[in-house]
């Protein structure tokens, strides 16, 4: 299992683009991976369980792979939220 | 034989056309649906995800390669992506359990789902709650069977419990042969559109819809309301006499079309075309229209999930005038109430919404709704000649501050360095028995009446039209309601304004007699009505009319005047 903990800083949070980005890339991978954030654990390749999570610019999230790609999986996706999705 | 069923003809013509059902109320659907073992149940929600996805994807791939659709595109993948979503999946399963039916199941899920971000603070994913039950009720009508109206290439005929407006709309003129619904209603927004692009129409159909398919072909007679389902070569054959019929009516009706509407002895009323969207002008035109005197922009608000902003509207308008080509094109400000419930209003349910939060009362509270509509107007004012008309006026204070804030709106547009027109005129719709009492005051303010008749002889007997059981009550030959229109113009007349009239009665020829006795300027009706309209008034002379009103300002009642009417025109 590898996991990476990171804050969400693009202005808008994570809503409908970047969450359908965030989903898009890791359904690529093979692992399992999970967003923890506020408590609350859930699948990363579910765009309504990560849009339902709320998260907002500020929010600390913790992503969780477990598989045969899970260092890359972890790697890829923190890359993405650090890249603020493109956007400001 | 075709099975043959038989409605009430609203619009009348022949249409030939594929059935393409587009019922956007699912009740109906549901009731009727018999759902099968829970395995076969569950497969068939599956194989609907499954199936939505990929037309979403498609979607998504076709509004990529256009730059203007980017936006939308990135909206359509997020709805795939909810459609594909595991947990959406496992709440289906879960709710099947219970309703043992696939699109019951879909779209409780779906709300369930929706009622979770609607919960959150964040206005974003509160938002999101409208795509979640967008995306349910497409799955649902998947498994349902109801399609998805679709632009094709053959003539459709729409067909529906309920066809919403903004779907009739939002299709080509030329695409739609004609429209038949199961509702009863002549006087519903779909109806109303269809009758501007004169598509003809048959209502009330109710479960009579079973017996249609989609896909089938038909033959809608909108004058009797027959309707021939897979009709065979013979059938085909004996109407094509009746379109053959139709085709030597439209083309006398064209050789009037560049003729004014003068009397014998020269007295000329201006007619023009009430349109719901800027598509409608060029088929307004060719019926001979002199300019739009009601462009409906209610489209422009409904069918969609947030405010239209100024720049969307600004287009649709702009359109709407360049198309007018010099003519005058009178834009009605927002009539919208509790009737059309649009999600960004945010209206609560009202007892009484005919009496309610509607129309002007909304744009007077909501500057971040009625501003940009008012710039979005000055603004396609520049591209030839357009006005403002203001719907459900009841008192000159919301008539002055409607001026306020077209002031306010220009201010604005300064500011932006936005160009806009500063001749476009301003009027009021009038349609409430306090403005037509108040017009010797009003006509100081406006620049122009145009007078609703749906709603004033609705406000002014107290009879809802669209109740069957008292329905022989609504009649716009009512004494008490002529009255108020004769008010109405002789009011703008001493004030030196114009008046004209924007409601059903001006497409009723008899009733255009006497309208021009009274002396209205202009009368706006649906394009297709202006022939016949024309064409009485082209034959009769102005003192003749003006003896025949003397004669029905003395009648005593509204069915006489009638039948006095009929007899002598």
């Amino acid at each position: 299992m590898t996991q990476e903990t990171i804050t969400i800083e693009n202005k808008t949070g994570i809503h409908a683009r970047p969450a359908s980005v965030f989903v898009q890339t890791a359904t690529k991978f093979k692992s399992k991976v999970q967003i923890k954030a506020k408590g609350k654990t859930v699948d990363a390749k579910s765009i309504l369980m990560i849009m339902s999570m709320g998260l907002v610019k500020g929010t600390e999230i913790t992503i969780v792979a477990d598989g045969p790609d899970e260092a890359e999986a972890v790697k890829t996706l923190k890359e993405l939220v650090e890249s603020k999705f493109g956007e400001e | 034989m075709a099975v043959t069923i038989r409605g009430k003809g609203v619009i009348s013509g022949i249409a030939v056309g594929k059935i393409m059902l587009a019922g956007q109320n699912l009740d109906g659907y549901l009731v009727d649906y018999k759902p099968e073992s829970l395995e076969a149940e569950t497969a068939k929600a599956e194989a609907a995800l499954t199936a939505v996805a990929d037309i979403l994807s498609e979607s998504v791939e076709r509004m990529q390669k256009n730059e203007d659709q980017k936006e939308q595109a990135a909206i359509m993948e997020a709805h795939r992506m909810m459609v594909q979503d595991p947990s959406l999946h496992d709440s289906i399963i879960e709710q099947l359990q219970e309703t043992k039916s696939a699109p019951q199941a879909i779209l409780k899920a779906a709300d369930a789902n929706a009622s979770i971000f609607e919960a959150m603070d964040d206005e974003y994913f509160k938002a999101r709650a409208v795509d979640l039950r967008d995306v349910g009720k497409r799955v649902a009508k998947y498994v349902l069977g109801v399609k998805e109206p679709e632009i094709g290439d053959e003539k459709v005929v729409l067909c529906g419990q309920e066809v919403e407006p903004s779907v009739i709309a939002g299709m080509p003129t030329e695409q739609i042969a004609g429209v038949l619904l199961g509702a009863g209603s002549t006087t519903a927004h779909a109806v109303i559109i269809a009758k501007a692009r004169a598509i003809p129409t048959v209502v009330g159909l109710g479960d009579k819809l079973e017996a249609i398919a989609d896909g089938d072909h038909v033959i809608v007679d909108g004058e009797t309301g027959e309707v021939l389902i897979n009709p065979s070569e013979a059938e085909q054959a004996s109407y094509n006499e009746k379109i053959k019929k139709q085709q030597e009516m439209a083309a006398y009706y064209a050789s009037l079309k560049d003729l004014p509407a003068v009397t014998t002895d020269g007295v000329k009323t201006e007619l023009c075309a009430n349109i719901g969207s800027h598509m409608d002008v060029d088929n307004a035109l060719t019926y001979g229209a002199e300019g739009v005197g009601l462009f409906r922009s209610e489209f422009v608000f409904m069918g969609r999930e947030d405010i239209p902003n100024e720049e969307d509207q600004f287009k649709a308008y702009k359109e709407a005038i360049e198309k007018c080509q010099g003519r005058l094109c009178v834009i009605r400000t927002m009539d919208i109430g509790g009737d059309k419930p649009l999600p960004y209003l945010n209206i609560p349910k009202e007892e009484n919404p005919f009496l309610g939060y509607r129309a002007v009362r909304i744009s007077l509270q909501r500057k971040d709704l009625f501003l940009p509509q008012l710039k979005a107007i000055l603004r396609a004012g520049v591209y030839g000649k357009a006005a403002i008309m203001v719907p459900m006026v009841i008192n000159v204070a919301e008539f002055k501050k409607v001026k306020e804030l077209i002031e306010e709106a220009k201010l604005e547009l300064n500011h932006e360095d936005k160009k806009y027109s500063d001749s476009v005129q301003v009027g009021i719709m009038v349609e409430t028995p306090a403005a037509a009492v108040m017009t010797p005051i009003l006509a100081k303010y406006v620049d122009f009446f145009s007078i609703g008749t749906n709603d004033l002889v609705q406000y002014t007997l107290a009879v809802d039209r669209g109740n069957a059981s008292i329905s022989y009550l609504y009649n716009h030959f009512n004494p008490a309601v002529l009255r108020l229109i004769q008010r109405t113009i002789t009011s703008a007349k001493e004030n030196g304004k114009w008046a004209g009239m924007c409601g059903e009665m001006a497409s009723d020829p008899n009733a255009a007699v006497l309208l021009m006795a009274m002396g209205i300027n202009e009368l706006s009706m649906s394009a297709p009505s202006i022939p016949r309209v024309k064409e009485k008034l082209r034959n009769i002379s102005s003192i003749k009319a003006k003896e025949i009103l003397a004669d029905v300002m003395k009648m005593e009642d509204g069915d006489e005047i009638k039948a006095y009417l009929s007899k002598v025109l």
